[in-house]
């Protein structure tokens, strides 16, 4: 039904054992689909080249990576974002991000030369990472690589992002593009990383309402979610009628996420990733490009994303985890995990406050809507 | 922060004798809202959107004309400026007299010219929420060296702070908000409040997990 890419060189974008992003997610991962009798046989991608990075980053942001990962010291790191607590220099760091731009890249040509209409990258989502700037976990854009393929090709893209955080590196690389709609739902940026997102930010000049964010409340739950999703993503991309449809499927929304606020249950996301998949058909011919993103909780991510796989090839979705998988990481996983794929139904108690936050995401929604009513006509 | 480092310029001024009509033409193809007035190198007034809507509006009881002169409408004399005025001194000015603007003398000369806008873009420089960053909302005690025991624990740890803000809060404590260059805030607040600080926010999540 789809097709799925990956290499094991993907777990070389490590920034240390301290660090959030860490690879052990993606192995996880790859060991819950096999262990639940999926045969895993996924392209092995190439990595983009320099001239592809070129496509999107500045040249003195890349020759300081590629400096920095020889070992040269650079004082004006920094400056890059580069050496700091989010974004640590390592060994191979270039290439590593290489790897992860490359597999969203081959996506991309798989699609454009038409034999595939699902592609689903498993690594990747590094949707921070801008023109000449790293931040918040990512060096590469990879996303916008793919998305900059596309249109040199002439394909119309539209871009959704459900990671818990605003999709600024991507937003800002087309926000003057009027050939790119960016749609990001995440938490409000008035406290959490990166700052931005707001409703007001709609593109500029000719590209003004191709640039969509709706910002969520913190401890905004499954049900406003997937309410805030249905009254804008759909007429979104009726609207703007796409050839494809890019998705950054970060995983950090979810309750039990270390690093944010939002608190969707796997359930909400099993109905997210369905109705991605019935908007791209309905609205993009049915082609989607997919990578992960951002999900810190490693008891989490395996689960969510496993279901975006199932949800993808089509394939049922089992009730319980296979206790070989369970032993085997029983130290990352945690005594929450329980016995079954989905959450347990009491892992979220219910929460105090919860009126006035859909009042207000329902209000963020309308002003929303009533901005870009004069846009998308 | 200066009001030198803040302000615009170079500054569009308007002689005392030229027409309301031909203000008009500049408020409206450049969207100024206030024109200093310049007479012979002196500041002489200050005419704004207001004062012309004001003047020429036809509920006035002597409503001015497209040809009278921009002396007849404006505000004189005026309040200004200095350069090298911290930006704080000439927002409570502003504040206080409710004006739109301030021009900015050096000397005699007119060099610069301040306006509420010029003040928001200053709130956010000074907020640091032109930058990927998150907010870190805590709740000091008002003690010498909390503030420095703060920051050491974020440069323990490498991480660049973008803004700094305090003002007092409730009782003995001193509200502190930082943005910082770092999507690990949650964590970060978790360390900080097992070393005993206050932290407003991130707040604890209100479920375990």
């Amino acid at each position: 039904m789809g097709a799925l890419i990956h290499r094991p060189e993907y777990a070389g974008y490590d920034f240390g054992p301290e660090h959030p992003f860490t690879p052990a997610r993606l192995e996880m991962l790859l060991d819950l689909l096999r262990r639940l009798g999926h045969t895993v046989s996924p392209i092995a991608a190439p990595a983009a080249t320099r001239q592809d990075i070129l496509t999107i980053h500045d040249e003195s942001y890349v020759a300081t990576i590629e400096a920095l990962d020889r070992g040269e010291a650079r004082p004006e790191a920094d400056q890059y974002g580069l050496g700091t607590p989010d974004n640590p220099i390592f060994p191979g760091m270039d290439l590593a991000a290489r790897w992860l731009v490359g597999g969203a890249l081959h996506g991309a040509r798989l699609l454009l030369q038409g034999g595939e209409r699902r592609v689903l990258q498993l690594g990747g989502g590094l949707h921070h990472a801008q023109k000449g700037h790293a931040a918040g976990f990512c060096l590469y854009n990879d996303l916008a690589v793919a998305i900059r393929a596309f249109l040199d090709q002439g394909w119309r893209v539209a871009y959704l992002d459900i990671d818990l955080h605003h999709g600024d590196g991507v937003q800002n690389l087309f926000y003057d593009d009027p050939r790119v709609l960016t749609l990001s739902l995440h938490e409000s940026g008035h406290y959490l990383y990166p700052g931005s997102g707001h409703i007001q930010e709609l593109g500029e000049g000719s590209a003004r309402g191709t640039s969509v964010n709706i910002p969520l409340e913190p401890f905004t739950e499954s049900g406003d979610y997937l309410e805030a999703f249905e009254a804008v993503v759909p007429q979104a991309l009726a609207w703007f009628s796409p050839d494809v449809l890019v998705v950054q499927a970060g995983a950090d929304a979810h309750f039990a996420d270390p690093l944010g606020d939002l608190a969707l249950t796997t359930r909400a996301f099993e109905t997210l990733h369905r109705r991605i998949f019935e908007l791209a058909d309905a609205h993009a011919q049915g082609r989607v490009l997919l990578t992960l993103g951002g999900g810190y909780e490693a008891q989490v991510v395996a689960r969510v994303w496993t279901i975006l796989y199932l949800v993808c090839m089509e394939l049922p979705l089992p009730v319980h985890l296979p206790t070989p998988w369970l032993e085997r990481w029983r130290h990352l996983l945690g005594p929450d995990v329980g016995q079954d794929l989905h959450d347990l139904d009491t892992a979220l108690p219910e929460l105090t406050g919860r009126e006035a936050r859909t009042r207000r995401n329902r209000d963020v929604v309308s002003r929303l809507l009533e901005s870009v009513r004069t846009c998308w006509v | 922060m200066l009001v030198n480092e803040i302000m615009r310029k170079p500054v569009t001024v308007i002689h005392p004798g030229a027409t309301l009509g031909e203000a008009f033409q500049i408020f409206q193809s450049r969207g100024f809202r206030h024109l200093p007035v310049m007479d012979e190198g002196r500041l002489v007034g200050v005419l704004t959107d207001r004062d012309l809507r004001f003047a020429t509006s036809s509920l006035s009881s002597a409503p001015r004309t497209v040809d009278d002169p921009v002396s007849s409408a404006m505000n004189s004399p005026v309040l200004t400026a200095d350069p090298l005025d911290p930006v704080e001194d000439a927002a409570r000015i502003m504040r206080d007299r409710k004006l739109g603007c301030l021009p900015v003398m050096d000397g005699s000369e007119l060099v610069g010219i301040l306006t509420g806008m010029d003040l928001l873009d200053a709130l956010m420089t000074l907020t640091g929420v032109t930058k990927p960053s998150s907010r870190l909302e805590v709740a000091l005690t008002d003690h010498p060296g909390e503030l420095a025991r703060l920051t050491a624990f974020l440069a323990a740890r490498h991480v660049n702070i973008h803004s700094i803000l305090t003002h007092a809060g409730a009782g003995s404590e001193v509200r502190t908000v930082l943005r910082l260059d770092s999507n690990q805030t949650r964590p970060l607040a978790e360390a900080l409040r097992a070393d005993g600080f206050n932290i407003l926010w991130p707040m604890p999540k209100p479920w375990a997990h």
